[in-house]
């Protein structure tokens, strides 16, 4: 078990060696120098930059210079913001996107648990009809417009009872977060309530429930003992994906919320070209990804028992 | 139905199932998978249900469990009296104490029938917990004297496992322990062997028995395999297309077949018998199609004793001697053919 | 049972079937066409399908409108709405009329969406005013709206407001100044609503009027048509609809062409060679998957640098084949180990055949239902992330229009005329729900699991 436990992180951290140089070498081959755009920095932090990140050597050096420093966890300065160093960027934004994430992957996986095993008990009734309409629509309209129309839906309500129930932007409050950790969590809730549902109703019509059923288990418990922890394994496999897709998904929701987490700040980074902040950004959530999945893989090996013994 | 008149018993039977229709809708149309069954099931007895795929034999004892799927299932007709009491799939709270307490059911493929996720000893337990409210460290204790009693051995280490850890025969004898934990009156095994190896099938068969001998309880068996049933029965219910079409004690089954069909599944049959040198014949044709059921006897287009009042009306069952019933114009008084052409030709094999 | 006659036990002789297998042999692809166009949700899919295909194909023939002009006589207009106009002078500078009947805040003239003129009288304690233009009427919180200009001395009491005005309600405020020119209590609003009109001169040179036809000063004529109204620089919205098909579409349907096809070659390579350029292949292919998707569509798009006057189509186009390939390798070559190991590839080596005939005849025919499938997937998928890329501004370049930076533009005024959100989104909804439903049909129609199952 340990074993497996370490090959794991091994494989991640190579993963993560791939994602630093790949990302290396595409803004390595970004036109133009990055030192000159219209926000030119002073001749003294040119200089200062150019020795640090060995700019002035070759590309071989360059990348040594830029691996050495991400051992030591320093993804450097921002190159629009003086003295303000991307580590702190990162610190300070980060949170703030992983709380909205955290509250998104858990509405969308209990939301899709739920739904997903409501539409296989009611299958070909109003319920699972009903809900399977939403999960269309949820996979089909873009998140952004979600977003607007969530806002919308926000405004007439705060005006009708001329109080602000919910906040329409910013961040603060929980209040603040639900509206958009619930627009962030659809599209993923839709897209695990099809699996779910399915995976229910293989496992209704399975010969073990019809087992459990000759034995005169009652209903609830054949559910909570025998259908609903079969059923949750394929949605538990999928969830390491499913929280990449809902952090890296996070950038529209917090640009239509004005939420300063780290995806609006990515996306303000870029317009900037400020390439240290996008580079340590992209970095960080690849090696957070990787890691996730790999933390998801072990969560799956501690419920599927067949996993379990096999390591 | 007039013409089958009940003998007079003194006790209720242990199972009576009176009339028991079943229907599917399907997207081709409505099936008819069981069209009006009786039979009975006798105390400490072993009652085999045989027929070829598809003629509603599991269909008829599933519906007596209530695991018919509904919808698309639906029982159109019919009583099943567990010892003279009302018990045809309902899902009341008597239903329930049937169901496991009263009467314990295996099934074909041990391999799937047991949840992937959860130990031997906690499925076998499960039922105890349910019906007799034992806690589960007792239950769980239980467990392992019933997986003991299967024969298996290591049970206090093997409760713990998985079923993808034991072989296809052991999970079998899990099956048994778990059916049989709340000690039920009937045993209804559902093809129990077809699964399994032909060595391993004489040994979950020997279990069987063994069981039965113990606790005295009546096993219903369904299969279609002669071999199976002259090793295990002591009555046989020949089912085709719905109906049971020929219903006696295993040797008169066995040895003066009154229904053309058994004897074609005889014939089917290899014997053991090295005097007797001869080919193995098969049924010629399909069943009827169930979407439009035939209004004579099914088998009609596959007899070689058909006559013109088959096609058109069923023979709704004529005795053949006390005990021994069939669904064949052949026994009908006024029959130009005899049933001893059934007779002369059964003895042949 | 006395119905019974002798007759009735004649024998019948032989071996009758009754029952003949009515159903048809049909190949593979029928019978998945057959499941198809039973569907009926995956058919009116197709037919939708075909039918935007149509509207991006053949559109641009029949609505023969250039998708980047503006009319700026009719900017964020809503589709159906009140196309009239009156012809008026061109403009003049207003410089406030000296005797002006009644009082308060009033219209110095009758508004037009070419000028609204404005005049009040010196507020009670106000050292200066401001003239504020809102869309609401000002309530208790009282919300101005827009300031439009402010004057610190009682001197000029008129103001002359040309600001992007359209027939449409306004309402007018005009609040005191205090010495400080802070704001006081007491102003005064006025609702006004312009006029639509247009000059003689404009009216010819956008072709809305005839030289021959005597139009004069005092007419009424009727501004182009936009049937699904016009955007916020005026721009005809059915135009740009079906630009931004073209672009949308194009990269939504060549994107994954492309990478599945290099998936596919990639994929069945792995699997036919196997061992350890396997291992390393499917090892890369893992290390492409674990690159955070938008992050580097994103960093491919700088990376390339798009540059003034480009669309930023082709960048994007590439970013997906390079970073969506790997699914598609994966699948085809489980597919692959998945046949190699089945028993009819045994036999039919067994009876003889070659490498190729295996090939042709067994592999390419038992992927294609899977490579299908994921197509018609991973087309909708496509047109979502070009959606959510242009959104975000980080997609095609304006402007360049795409159905993702349409509902961009739209979604600043969305409050005001929701047809410019509502309209690309709807769109974008169509065809990926459309797409959706086609592959699941289509799923259902060519998984082989599911065949003679019913």
């Amino acid at each position: 078990m340990w074993v497996y436990v370490l090959k794991r992180l091994l494989q991640g951290i190579v993963t993560v060696w791939f994602i630093a140089t790949a990302t290396f070498f595409a803004m390595h081959n970004v036109p133009g120098d990055p030192l000159l755009n219209d926000r030119a920095v002073s001749e003294a932090i040119r200089t200062n930059l150019e020795a640090k990140y060995g700019l002035d050597q070759p590309i071989g050096t360059q990348y040594f210079i830029y691996l050495s420093n991400l051992v030591k966890g320093d993804f450097g300065i921002s190159f629009t913001q003086e003295n303000r160093e991307v580590n702190d960027i990162i610190r300070e934004h980060f949170p703030i996107s992983a709380i909205l994430g955290v509250l998104a992957v858990v509405f969308a996986a209990a939301g899709g648990i739920l739904f997903g095993a409501l539409t296989a008990i009611y299958r070909n009734r109003l319920p699972d009809y009903f809900i399977m309409l939403l999960v269309i629509l949820g996979i089909s309209v873009p998140s952004f417009v979600i977003a607007a129309l969530s806002q919308l839906t926000l405004v007439t309500l705060n005006n009708a009872v001329g109080a602000t129930i919910l906040p329409v932007a910013g961040w603060g409050t929980i209040l603040h977060m639900l509206v958009p950790a619930l627009v962030l969590g659809l599209g993923t809730m839709a897209y695990l309530t099809r699996l779910m549902r399915s995976s229910m109703l293989e496992v209704v019509n399975s010969d073990y429930v019809r087992t459990a059923k000759s034995k005169g288990v009652p209903p609830a418990r054949i559910f909570t003992k025998h259908q609903l922890r079969n059923a949750i394994l394929p949605v538990i496999t999928v969830l390491g994906p499913s929280i990449a897709a809902i952090t890296t998904g996070g950038f529209v929701v917090e640009l239509v919320f004005a939420i300063p987490g780290l995806g609006r700040y990515f996306v303000q980074a870029v317009q900037q070209l400020d390439y240290t902040v996008i580079m340590g950004t992209t970095v960080f959530y690849g090696a957070f990804l990787v890691f996730m999945v790999i933390l998801v893989d072990l969560l799956y090996g501690f419920i599927d028992p067949r996993v379990r013994l096999e390591k | 139905m007039n013409d089958i008149k009940k003998t007079d018993e003194p006790t209720p039977a242990l199972l009576e199932v009176k009339d028991l229709a079943v229907e599917f809708d399907t997207y081709g149309g409505v099936v008819k998978a069981v069209r009006g069954v009786d039979f009975k099931v006798e105390q400490g007895k072993t009652l085999a249900i045989v027929g070829e795929s598809g003629c509603g034999k599991s269909v008829t004892v599933q519906s007596i469990m209530g695991l018919i799927p509904m919808p698309p299932g639906r029982i159109t007709s019919g009583t099943a009296l567990l010892r003279g009491r009302e018990a045809l799939a309902r899902d009341t709270i008597d239903g329930k104490k049937i169901r496991g307490a009263e009467i314990g059911m295996i099934f074909q493929d041990p391999m799937t029938s047991l949840n992937p996720t959860m130990t031997i000893g906690d499925q076998i337990a499960e039922p105890l917990q349910v019906h007799k409210g034992h806690s589960y460290r007792r239950a769980f204790d239980e467990a392992i004297r019933l997986l003991e009693l299967s024969k298996i051995p290591e049970a206090g280490k093997r409760a713990k496992q998985y079923p993808f850890e034991f072989s296809g025969g052991m999970l079998q004898r899990a099956m048994i322990a778990m059916a049989i934990s709340c000690k039920p009156s009937i045993l209804i095994a559902d093809e129990p062997t077809t699964a399994l190896d032909v060595t391993i099938q004489a040994q979950i068969l020997d279990l069987m028995q063994d069981m039965q001998q113990e606790t005295g309880m009546a096993i219903v068996l369904i299969t279609h395999d002669l071999g199976v049933v002259a090793r295990m029965a002591d009555e046989v219910a020949v089912m085709y297309a719905g109906k049971i079409v020929e219903h006696g004690a295993v040797r008169d089954i066995f040895y003066r077949s009154a229904h053309p069909y058994t004897l074609g599944l005889k014939e089917a049959m290899p014997t053991n018998d090295p005097n007797k040198q001869r080919e193995l014949k098969p049924i010629e044709g399909s069943p009827p199609d169930l979407f439009s059921a035939p209004a004579g006897c099914g088998y009609c287009a596959r007899c070689p004793f058909a006559m013109q009042i088959c096609d058109t009306r069923y023979p709704d069952g004529f005795f053949v001697e006390k005990q021994h019933s069939s669904c064949c114009w052949l026994h009908h008084k006024d029959s130009t053919r005899r049933p001893e052409e059934l007779y002369f030709k059964g003895n042949d094999l | 049972m006395t119905d019974i006659s002798s007759v009735d036990f004649t024998p019948l002789h032989g071996y009758r079937e009754v029952q003949a297998i009515s159903r048809p042999s049909l190949s593979y692809w029928q019978d998945a066409w057959v499941r198809l166009k039973a569907n009926k949700r995956a058919l009116a899919s197709l037919f939708i399908v075909i039918a935007l295909a149509f509207f991006t194909v053949a559109g641009p023939v029949f609505w023969r409108l250039d998708p980047a002009q503006q009319d700026l006589d009719q900017v964020s207009q809503a589709p159906g709405a009140n196309r009239a106009a009156l012809i008026v002078e061109d403009y003049e500078p207003w410089l406030g009329n000296e005797f002006l009947p009644g009082q308060g805040l009033r219209l110095g003239e009758p508004a037009t969406t070419q000028a609204v003129r404005l005049q009040w009288d010196v507020l009670p304690g106000a050292n200066g005013h401001r003239v504020y233009r809102n869309i609401f009427p000002v309530g208790p919180e009282l919300a101005y709206g827009i300031p439009l200009g402010e004057f610190f001395d009682n001197d000029t009491l008129f103001f002359e407001d040309r600001l992007d005005l359209k027939p449409s309600r306004y309402y007018y405020s005009i609040v005191p100044l205090g010495p400080q020119s802070e704001l006081l209590d007491g102003y005064q609003t006025i609702e006004v609503e312009p006029m639509r009109v247009t000059t003689l001169r404009d009216a010819l040179e956008r072709g809305l009027v005839d030289e021959s036809t005597q139009v004069k000063v005092g007419d009424q004529i009727n501004l182009a048509w936009h049937p699904l109204g016009t955007d916020y620089l005026g721009r005809d919205m059915l135009a740009r609809l079906m630009a931004g098909a073209r672009v949308s579409l194009f990269i939504g349907v060549g994107a994954p062409l492309l990478f599945i096809l290099f998936g596919v070659v990639y994929g069945s390579m792995a699997g036919f060679i196997g061992g350890r350029t396997d291992q390393l292949m499917m090892r890369f292919a893992d290390f492409v998957v674990a690159l955070p998707f938008l992050l580097f569509m994103i960093l491919f798009k700088i990376a390339f640098g798009v540059g003034p006057g480009e669309s930023g189509v082709f960048p994007m186009l590439v970013a997906l084949v390079v970073l969506m390939w790997p699914a598609t390798a994966r699948l085809v070559r489980g597919q692959i180990l998945q046949i190699r190991e089945q028993g009819y590839i045994t036999a039919s080596q067994l009876l003889g055949a070659k490498t190729n005939y295996l090939i042709l005849r067994h592999m390419i025919p038992n992927t294609l239902g899977v490579v299908l499938v994921t197509i018609t997937f991973a087309i909708p998928n496509a047109i979502f992330i070009e959606a959510f890329l242009s959104f975000i501004g980080m997609g095609v370049a304006p402007p360049t229009p795409s159905w993702g930076s349409m509902s961009n533009e739209g979604i600043k005024t969305m409050l005001t005329t929701p047809h410019e959100l509502i309209f690309p989104s709807l769109f974008i909804s169509i065809t990926v729900l459309a797409l959706n439903l086609l592959g699941d049909g289509l799923r259902d129609a060519l998984d082989a699991k599911m065949r003679n199952t019913e």
